[in-house]
C-alpha cells in the first residue's frame, strides 16, 4: 500500500498535487469533521422524527380542522400515508434525504425544497444583518473599554451590557414596536419586503428585528472581548514586547491584542450561532417575517412533518458548517494552531 | 483554581442555585463584597416577597378579580401595581408569577446540574466509548433547534409548569453535561486525583470526594447564568402560547396578554417586564461576581 503511494507520483506529476491536497491538514480536518457530523445529523433528523410523532394528532386532523369528520380524517391521513408504521415513514423520508429529495409538504403540494428555498434567505439575512450590527457596535466599544479599564466608557458600558443580556427580546421587541412604529412610525411594525424588491424597502423593514436580534448578542461580545483584551494587556509577553518597541498604546491594543481576540471570538460566534438561530423564531413570529422560523411554528402546528423534518436538518447543517468554518479559520488566524495541527 | 478554596464550598454546593445569596452561615467574609451582595439581597428579597410574604400577609387573590376594578393605574388604593384588563390585581400577579419562574429556574437548573453534571463527569472520567457515544448524543442535542424539542415537550405534555420545567431541562442536561466533562478532563489528570487513584480509592469515590468539589464553584456560577437564561425562556414560551396557560399567573403570560393593550395601559407590560429584567440583572451579576471571586473560567 505504502509502496505504491511512494511509486505513483514518480509516474504521474498530477499526483504530487493530488498528494498534497490529500495530506492538508485543513482538508483532512474538514473532512473528518463533515463524517463525524453524518451520525449526529441523522440522529438530529431521527429525534425531530420521534417527537414530532409523539405529539397528540397528526397532520389530517391539524390540517382539515374541528369540523371533519371520522372518514374525512381517515381517508386523507391514508392519502397523506399516516397510516403506514412510525418505521416505515421515516425509512421513506431518509432513503428519499439520501437521494437529494426532501419530500412535499402534507399542507400543500409544493416541496420541502422550494419552501426552504422560499424561505431561507430571509432568516440567513436576518442572521447576517444582526451578526454585522453586532461586531460594528461591540468590536468599538470593547477596544475603547479596555484602553482604560474601570474608566467611564467602561463603566457605562458594563451596566449596558449586563442590561442589554438580561432583557428578554420579546420585552425588547415589544417596547421597540411601541417606540419605533406606534409613535414615531420610523420603521413598520410588520411585514417583509423581498431584496428583489428593492434595497431600501428591504432594509426598512429588515432593520428592527435585526437589532432586536443582535442586543443580547452586543452586550454578550462586549463582555467577552472586554475581558480577553484586559487581560492580555496585563498579562501576555508579546504585548510587553510591544511596549518596549515603543509602539503606541492604542497601536498595541488594536493591531496586537484585538487581532488576538479574534480567535475566542470567533468561537463565541460559532458557539453563538445555534442559538442566533433559535432566536429567529420569536423575532420572525413578533414581526412576521415569512422566514424559517415562523413556517417552523406553522409547520409544528400542523404537525406537517416533512416541513419540521427539512427545517431541522438545515438548522444542524448550519451549526456543523458554523463549528467547521470556526475550526478552519482558527488556522487562518493563529499560525501556531495550524502548526500543531499539521505535526499531528 | 485553588483547591482549598473550592473545599470550602463543597458544604455549599448541596444549596439550590437562587438560595446561595451570599447571606448563608460562614458567609461573613463574603459580605462586604457588595458587587454580590446587592444583587444577592435583591434575589432574597424577591423570594421572599414571592413564596413568604402571601403566608402571611392578605395580599389579593391574583385570580377571580372584581370585573368593577379593571384596568386602574399604578398606586391605585388597594393596588399597588393597579388591577388589569380583567380586574385582578397585578402585585400579586407578579408574586404567584415570580413563584412559576424561580421554581421552574430551581427546577430546571437542579436537573441539569443532577443529570447532566453526573453524566457529563462519569463519562469524562471513564473515558473510552462511553464518552464518545454521551459526546455524540450531546451534539444531536447541540445542533437540534432547542426551541423545536420545548416547543414539542410542552405541546405533547400540555401546558403546565411540570412540563415546562421537563422540557426546558432539555437545555440544561447537554450543557451541565458539556461543562463537567470540560472541568473533569482538567482534574483527572491532576497530581491529586492521581495520587487518590493510585492508593486504590474506587472510582465513585474519587469522582464525588475529589471531582465534584473542585468543579462545584463552576457549575454553581453556570447555572445561576442558567436561571437567568431560563426565566427569559419560560417567559418565551408563554410569550408563544406554549407555556403557563393563562388564567394561572406568570410573568411571560402577563407580558403577552398585556401586549394586546399596550398602547393604551403599557403598565400591564411595563411592570412584569420589569421585575424580569430585575430578577435576571440580578442573577447574571450574582453568576459573574461569584465567578470572579472564584476565579472559575
Amino acid at each position: 500500500m505504502s509502496t505504491s503511494a511512494t511509486v505513483q507520483p514518480a509516474r504521474w506529476p498530477g499526483g504530487a498535487f493530488l498528494r498534497r491536497l490529500a495530506s492538508s491538514p485543513a482538508l483532512r480536518v474538514s473532512g473528518r469533521r463533515l463524517l463525524s457530523a453524518i451520525p449526529v445529523l441523522w440522529g438530529v433528523t431521527l429525534l425531530a422524527f420521534l417527537v414530532m410523532n409523539a405529539l397528540p394528532g397528526d397532520a389530517a386532523s391539524a390540517l382539515l380542522g374541528i369540523n371533519a369528520t371520522k372518514a374525512e380524517i381517515r381517508a386523507f391521513s391514508i392519502k397523506l400515508h399516516l397510516n403506514e408504521p412510525l418505521w416505515t415513514r421515516y425509512g421513506h423520508w431518509l432513503a428519499g434525504v439520501v437521494t437529494g429529495n426532501l419530500g412535499t409538504s402534507l399542507a400543500s403540494p409544493q416541496s420541502v425544497a422550494s419552501i426552504l428555498g422560499q424561505r431561507l434567505p430571509v432568516t440567513l439575512e436576518l442572521v447576517l444583518f444582526a451578526l454585522i450590527i453586532t461586531l460594528v457596535v461591540s468590536v468599538p466599544v470593547s477596544v475603547l473599554c479596555a484602553r482604560r479599564p474601570g474608566g467611564v466608557v467602561d463603566r457605562l458600558s458594563l451596566v449596558l451590557s449586563m442590561g442589554s443580556i438580561s432583557i428578554a427580546p420579546y420585552v425588547l421587541a415589544l417596547l421597540a414596536v411601541i417606540v419605533f412604529c406606534v409613535k414615531w412610525s420610523v420603521f413598520p411594525a410588520i411585514g417583509y419586503v423581498p431584496l428583489s424588491q428593492g434595497i431600501g424597502g428591504n432594509l426598512h423593514t429588515m432593520t428592527l428585528p435585526s437589532i432586536i436580534l443582535a442586543v443580547p448578542l452586543i452586550g454578550f461580545y462586549i463582555r467577552f472581548l472586554r475581558a480577553d483584551l484586559v487581560e492580555q494587556m496585563q498579562a501576555e509577553d508579546y504585548i510587553v514586547t510591544a511596549r518596549a518597541k515603543g509602539v503606541s498604546e492604542w497601536r498595541v491594543l488594536t493591531r496586537h491584542a484585538l487581532r488576538n481576540s479574534f480567535i475566542g471570538l470567533l468561537t463565541v460566534i460559532g458557539l453563538n450561532l445555534a442559538t442566533l438561530i433559535g432566536a429567529t423564531v420569536i423575532v420572525e413570529d413578533i414581526f412576521s417575517l415569512p422566514g424559517i422560523g415562523y413556517e417552523l411554528l406553522n409547520a409544528i402546528s400542523n404537525r406537517n412533518v416533512p416541513v419540521v423534518e427539512g427545517i431541522v436538518l438545515v438548522f444542524g447543517i448550519a451549526v456543523v458548517l458554523a463549528n467547521l468554518l470556526t475550526d478552519l479559520l482558527y488556522g487562518v488566524l493563529d499560525p501556531r494552531i495550524r502548526h500543531v495541527r499539521s505535526r499531528s | 483554581m485553588s483547591v482549598p478554596a473550592a473545599n470550602v464550598l463543597t458544604t455549599a454546593s448541596t444549596v439550590p442555585a437562587a438560595e446561595v445569596a451570599g447571606a448563608g452561615p460562614g458567609a461573613r467574609g463574603w459580605l462586604r463584597s457588595a458587587e454580590i451582595t446587592i444583587p444577592g439581597g435583591i434575589i432574597v428579597l424577591l423570594l421572599f416577597f414571592c413564596f413568604i410574604w402571601p403566608l402571611v400577609y392578605p395580599v389579593p387573590k391574583p385570580i377571580g378579580g372584581s370585573l368593577l376594578q379593571v384596568n386602574l393605574p399604578l398606586f391605585a388604593p388597594g393596588h399597588i401595581f393597579g388591577t388589569d384588563d380583567v380586574g385582578n390585581d397585578i402585585m400579586s400577579r407578579i408574586l404567584y408569577g415570580g413563584r412559576v419562574s424561580f421554581e421552574v429556574a430551581a427546577g430546571v437548573q437542579v436537573i441539569g446540574l443532577v443529570v447532566g453534571g453526573l453524566l457529563g463527569m462519569a463519562a469524562a472520567y471513564r473515558g473510552g466509548w462511553i464518552e464518545a457515544v454521551l459526546m455524540r448524543i450531546l451534539d444531536v442535542f447541540i445542533a437540534f433547534p432547542s426551541l423545536v424539542l420545548v416547543l414539542a415537550i410542552a405541546d405533547s405534555l400540555g401546558p403546565s409548569e411540570m412540563h415546562v420545567i421537563w422540557a426546558l431541562s432539555a437545555f440544561s442536561i447537554p450543557a451541565f453535561a458539556r461543562v463537567a466533562r470540560a472541568a473533569t478532563l482538567r482534574l483527572r489528570d491532576q497530581p491529586f486525583v492521581v495520587a487518590a487513584r493510585l492508593s486504590g480509592t474506587k472510582a465513585w469515590r474519587i469522582m464525588f470526594q475529589h471531582l465534584v468539589p473542585n468543579m462545584a464553584p463552576q457549575l454553581l456560577t453556570f447555572s445561576l447564568l442558567g436561571a437567568g437564561i431560563t426565566i427569559l425562556l419560560e417567559g418565551g414560551l408563554d410569550f408563544l402560547g406554549y407555556g403557563i396557560p393563562p388564567p394561572t399567573a406568570s410573568w411571560g403570560n402577563m407580558i403577552a396578554t398585556g401586549q394586546q393593550f399596550i398602547s393604551v395601559y403599557p403598565d400591564l407590560v411595563l411592570v412584569p417586564s420589569f421585575f424580569l429584567l430585575l430578577t435576571c440583572i440580578c442573577l447574571n451579576m450574582m453568576g459573574d461576581g461569584l465567578r470572579a471571586r472564584w476565579g472559575v473560567r
